[in-house]
Formats: C-alpha cells, sequence, structure tokens
C-alpha cells in the first residue's frame, strides 16, 4: 500500500464533502436531529415516577453509540456508491490504485466524519440534556473500536454486494443497519428479548457493546467479557467480510462489470 | 514490444466477446483497433487494463505479465474514454490534482496548468466537472490521461463527442504529444479519419476476431480486394458492417 495513493482517495472524498450538502447533512444535521429527539423523549421520561435510575444515560448514550456504527457503516457503502454514481469507478481501477488503498482513504475519510458526528452528539447531549458521556468515555472506548470494528466490516460486505449485483443493491448501504438494529439490544437490555432470540443477539458484536455500555453508564463497571466476546466476534465478521467482498470483486471482474457499474 | 497479446478470449455465458486476438504493439507506434458495434474493441482495451479477467491468453505490457505486475503497469500507462467521468461535483483542478496524486506526480500544480494550457481548456479550471459539455469533459479526461507521462496511453474512442473542429484540434494535439514524448497509443475508434490520420497500423475486429491488420492501406487492399492508392478505411467499414 501506498500512503500517496490513500491520500489521494482522502482527498477526493474531503472534496466530495466539500461540495455534497448530503455528506455535510449526514455528518452533522442528521446526528443532531437525532440526539435532540431523543433529548426530549429522556426529558418527558425524567417526570415518570418509576423510572429505573440510569434509563435516561442509557438512552443517551445508545442514541450516541448507534449513530456511530450507523453513520459508519453507511458512509462506507456510499462513499464507493459516489464513485459509481459519477461513473468514476473505471478511472480509478485502470489506474495503479489498488482496492486495500481505496478502502483505506474510505475508512479514514469516514471514521473522521463518524466521529465529528459523534461529538457534536455528545456535546448537544451535554449543553441540552445535562448528560456528560465525556467521564464515561475512556471506558466507552473500547466498545466504540468494537462498534466501528463490525460498521467496517458490514460496510466493506455491502460495498462487495453492490459490486456484484450493482445498484440494484444501493439499498442496502442505509438499510443494514436498520435490519440489525432489533437484535443489537441498542436501547433495552439483553434479557428484553425472548429467550430464543438471545442466542442470536449474542452472535453480533452490536450486542456485546451495548451491553458494555450500559454495564459502564449504570454501575460504572467494565466489562471484559462483553468487550472480548465483542473483539472476538469482530475478527470472524472482518474477516468473513473480506472474503466476500474479494470474491464478489473478483466475480464482477470476470463477468465484466466493473466497467457497467452504473 | 510494448505490448503483447497472444491468444486472448472473453466469453460471456455462451458469446465470444474476444475470441483468439493476437497482436502486439511496438513501442513509439500508434495503432487503431477498429471495428463495427460489438467487435469486442472495447472489451480487448479492459483486458488490457486489468478491468476485465480474460477467459483465456495472455497479456504482456513493457515485458511483464500484467496478471501478475498489474498496478506497476497501471502506473506506467494511462487510458480515457467519453463514456467515463469524472465526479461532477469536483472541479476539473480538484479531479486533476486527485489522479495526480493516484499518480505521484511531482510539481503537480504546475502539470496540471500546463496540460489544460495545451488542451486550451484553463479557463475551466475552477468550474465543476458536472457543468461542462462534452467536448470539454472529454478534454479534461485527456489531460487526465497524460498526467503522469505515460509510455503508453489507450484512447476509447478520443473525439467521440467532440465537433469536427474540436476533434481536429484534440487529433493535432495527441499527435504533437505523441512525436515530442514517443509515447506509445493504442486507441479504438468508430471515426476512420481519426485513425487514417493517426495510426501507422490498424487491426480490423469483427465478431471478436482480427479479420485484418497492417497500414490503413495495405488493410483496404485486403478487404477492399482491390488495387487502392489511398486508404479508404470509411469504407472498409462499412463492407465489414454489411457482412
Amino acid at each position: 500500500m501506498k500512503s500517496y495513493r490513500i491520500k489521494a482517495v482522502i482527498l477526493r472524498h474531503l472534496y466530495e464533502v466539500r461540495h455534497n450538502g448530503n455528506h455535510l447533512s449526514n455528518m452533522i444535521y442528521w446526528p443532531i436531529v437525532n440526539i435532540v429527539v431523543w433529548g426530549f423523549f429522556t426529558i418527558y421520561l425524567r417526570h415518570s415516577d418509576r423510572l429505573q435510575p440510569g434509563l435516561v444515560n442509557c438512552l443517551l448514550g445508545a442514541v450516541i453509540l448507534w449513530g456511530l456504527f450507523n453513520s459508519f457503516q453507511r458512509d462506507i457503502a456510499v462513499g464507493f456508491l459516489d464513485e459509481l454514481w459519477s461513473r468514476n469507478l473505471v478511472n480509478l481501477f485502470a489506474s495503479p490504485l489498488s482496492v486495500s488503498e481505496y478502502v483505506t482513504g474510505l475508512i479514514a475519510v469516514n471514521l473522521g466524519k463518524a466521529i465529528i458526528g459523534l461529538i457534536a452528539e455528545a456535546g448537544i447531549a451535554l449543553l441540552c440534556y445535562h448528560y456528560n458521556v465525556f467521564p464515561v468515555f475512556p471506558s466507552l472506548l473500547p466498545f466504540l473500536l468494537n462498534l466501528a470494528l463490525f460498521a467496517l466490516a458490514v460496510g466493506i460486505a455491502v460495498t462487495g454486494l453492490i459490486f456484484r449485483y450493482t445498484t440494484k443493491f444501493q439499498t442496502m448501504a442505509w438499510s443494514v443497519a436498520g435490519l440489525l438494529m432489533p437484535l443489537s439490544c441498542v436501547f433495552y437490555p439483553l434479557k428484553s428479548l425472548p429467550e430464543w432470540l438471545q442466542g442470536a443477539a449474542l452472535a453480533l458484536p452490536t450486542t456485546h457493546c451495548f451491553e458494555g455500555m450500559r454495564a459502564v453508564i449504570e454501575r460504572g463497571a467494565f466489562s471484559t467479557s462483553h468487550f472480548a466476546w465483542g473483539l472476538e466476534l469482530n475478527v470472524l465478521y472482518f474477516v468473513l467480510a473480506a472474503w466476500f467482498f474479494r470474491l464478489m470483486f473478483e466475480s464482477a471482474q470476470a463477468r465484466g462489470l466493473l466497467v457497467k457499474l452504473d | 514490444m510494448l505490448v503483447v497479446v497472444e491468444h486472448l478470449t472473453k466469453r460471456f455465458g455462451n458469446l465470444r466477446a474476444v475470441d483468439n486476438v493476437s497482436f502486439a504493439v511496438q513501442q513509439g507506434e500508434i495503432v487503431g483497433l477498429v471495428g463495427p458495434n460489438g467487435a469486442g474493441k472495447t472489451t480487448t482495451v479492459h483486458m488490457l487494463l486489468g478491468l476485465i479477467t480474460p477467459s483465456s491468453g495472455r497479456i504482456a505490457l513493457f515485458g511483464k505479465e500484467l496478471h501478475k505486475h498489474r498496478r506497476e503497469i497501471l502506473q506506467r500507462l494511462n487510458f480515457t474514454s467519453p463514456y467515463m467521468a469524472l465526479p461532477g461535483r469536483l472541479t476539473v483542478l480538484e479531479n486533476l490534482r486527485v489522479f495526480a496524486q493516484i499518480y505521484n506526480v511531482g510539481n503537480s500544480t504546475a502539470k496540471i496548468v500546463g496540460l489544460l494550457e495545451q488542451f486550451r481548456i484553463l479557463h475551466l479550471s475552477n468550474k465543476p466537472i458536472a457543468r461542462l459539455s462534452s467536448g470539454e469533459s472529454t478534454r479534461v479526461g485527456l489531460c487526465k490521461a497524460f498526467l503522469n507521462d505515460p509510455e503508453l496511453l489507450l484512447f476509447d474512442e478520443p473525439t467521440a463527442y467532440l465537433d469536427p473542429q474540436g476533434a481536429m484540434q484534440v487529433r493535432d494535439i495527441l499527435l504533437e504529444l505523441q512525436a515530442r514524448r514517443g509515447t506509445t497509443i493504442l486507441i479504438t475508434s468508430h471515426n476512420m479519419r481519426d485513425i487514417q490520420r493517426m495510426c501507422g497500423r490498424v487491426f480490423f475486429l469483427n465478431r471478436g476476431r482480427i479479420i485484418a491488420s497492417g497500414t490503413p492501406i495495405e488493410v483496404t487492399r485486403e478487404i477492399l480486394n482491390e488495387h487502392r492508392v489511398t486508404p479508404a478505411l470509411d469504407e472498409v467499414f462499412l463492407r465489414i458492417a454489411q457482412q
């Protein structure tokens, strides 16, 4: 991998952010709307007599962490779709740029965008709803990294699907996080799910991240087991996603789809 | 030989888009790959770039096997086609900066400005690509193609969207750049006038196979099967298309 080519991909996508309002709204506007809506909801909850201690903080923490997962996986796939929509893929892949350099550049830009969104959400939660995530941030960081890794694996798998099946699968870029959400136990603990679903939920790194987040916020405890499970599952999913992407890319090359992707 | 293609075949299901094609191109040559729609010209060029995997056959560029040294080879060549585009929201300058970075071009701003001047589009530097005419976009694509001082240039229909005057200008610029740098050029085109004017040798393809090759006059005589003193590739093209 050559750093100057990765820099070229970063430059290309930073230019896109500068000129494309959709990217700016995805990066700033939607995270802010999200936290504002959930913030008001927590104000309403605070008036309840039977409110479970820590619930409000857990909800706001979940909104912020899910925002990072959702935006990172979506923007990886949308970054690739930008090339496809602008018919730039042939220019890129007829150059010495490798797929791994391209994906690395895309990760760098979109991780930066996701972190900006996360900081905006955390800032608004602090200023408007007096919820300060920053003191527990060091304990949440390992779970955030796990979320980012899983988002990356999902983003890479979706991009592979788009390579092979073209824009027929482009809605996956936006919808796949929604598909995972019910089983990820974002806003409720694992025990809320029916027992027969809990096994499936535990197969997702996201479930371990949000269980771990609740332990940090409610009890101030770092759950090593949830972190370790999340990381191990992430390694497995990342390897599977990379293998799947390679398979899809090679299939697209063999079928001549790289030059017909639009 | 700069380009060596041996027994190249590409099948899509039952269709043989390229069928046992072999040719070679020497350094400094301008060679035309011509033929009617569906002849296999663009598929061949895409295989030379590694964008499509051949079903069988061998491709070697700069004396190296493409499937083993693809990125090293792609650093030394460039490609443009009016049928692909650059990101529309980015300006001309931004797009060229990105590609200059990909090819690790030194002193890239001066290089880009020089090329924009040469292709007479310097005034469009800060205009988004989406707001350019087809002819202007084609010229930006040509600037991109010369960014890395390529030893080999692959052009797919380089003058397709240009008016006759624009096409003539671009042809002259390409010939001048080629003469100055000794760049090897492989062109696919339907425009037989371009091919006749620019190419020293021509490979005529039909239904995936090379049916004639040689200088434009040799191909004219071979296909029309009569003695001619000037090349008439237009007539050759029509004869083959009617078959």
